[in-house]
């Protein structure tokens, strides 16, 4: 009997939580690029420009409402689970300081560039927030 | 015996007091430093740009090795953007009125949409750190000068 009690406590608990409450996304939240557009040809060294609208930048951990930090995603798809951090690597940017610009470095070729905005603890807003994937060639 | 007692406190308080005085309106003394190579500016519109009147201008801020957080956020190497419309360039260490020539950007926005009357104005970007007090050397762009008809 005790079990049973215990058990059924433990599932209404976990139907009362959801697993990742995501922070909600301000309505016409928009992060695009200023710069570099689609298409364009770059060198090798390059300032990326972040643009924002109808939201704010924060750092990470910062708890502000439409608020967000930016990412730059670099030759890679958006994240496939919304509801986890998002990576950190070579391929994820993460820009905490509360950046708007970085410079970037990229070998020669054929590179994709996304931006994803990731809340306090880096994990996207519902729905996520992000700019159209493009293409640059860097010379 | 008791009275250099109550002297020696009068002055004691006396002293917390002065103390505390000169540190009450923010001074240049007590400015965040800047960020080491912080560099603000305005990314459009152009400096001598001719913008159509009765169409909202789009300005966007640009900020390198310096990140953007809200007001009354205390991160290092921090500031919200200050948007002065016609108005002087404030020095370092000076919290920055909050009017129509002087918008504030506490939320951590980076761009702005603005309407401005036909005619000439500057425009400038400076940054504030968590209290709206200018930095120490103070971050400022060039100011630019548009021109509305």
């Amino acid at each position: 009997m005790r079990k049973t009690i215990v058990l059924m406590a433990g599932a209404a608990c976990l139907y009362a939580m959801p697993l990742h409450a995501r922070t909600p996304a301000p309505e016409n939240a928009q992060v695009y690029f200023i710069w570099p557009g689609d298409g364009a040809v770059v060198r090798h060294a390059f300032w990326v420009r972040m643009g924002l609208r109808n939201m704010g930048v924060a750092p990470k951990g910062t708890d502000v409402a439409a608020t967000g930090h930016h990412h730059l995603l670099i030759d890679t798809d958006l994240p496939a689970n919304m509801n986890e951090a998002i990576p950190n690597d070579r391929n994820h940017l993460h820009f905490g300081a509360g950046e708007t610009e970085a410079r970037v470095e990229l070998p020669p070729g054929r590179h994709t560039l996304q931006l994803l905005l990731g809340d306090k603890d880096h994990i996207p807003h519902d729905p996520p927030v992000h700019s159209k994937k493009i293409t640059v060639t860097v010379q | 015996m008791r009275t250099p007692f109550v002297t020696l406190l009068a002055a004691a308080v006396l002293g917390t007091a002065a103390a505390a005085g000169p540190a009450a309106p923010a001074a240049a003394a007590d400015a965040t430093p800047a960020p080491d190579q912080a560099y603000l500016y305005i990314g459009w519109p152009n400096d001598g740009q001719v913008l159509a009147a009765n169409r909202p201008i789009r300005v966007w801020f640009g900020l390198r090795n310096m990140g953007v957080a809200p007001k009354g956020v205390k991160f290092p190497n921090t500031g919200h953007h200050h948007l002065l419309i016609d108005a002087a360039t404030p020095g370092p260490g000076v919290e920055i009125p909050s009017d129509r020539n002087h918008l504030h950007f506490g939320a951590g926005e980076t761009e702005t949409t603005i309407e401005l009357p036909p005619g000439r104005h500057t425009l400038q970007l400076v940054m504030g750190d968590e209290r709206h007090v200018t930095f120490d050397p103070s971050v400022a762009s060039r100011k630019i000068t548009v021109t509305v008809k």
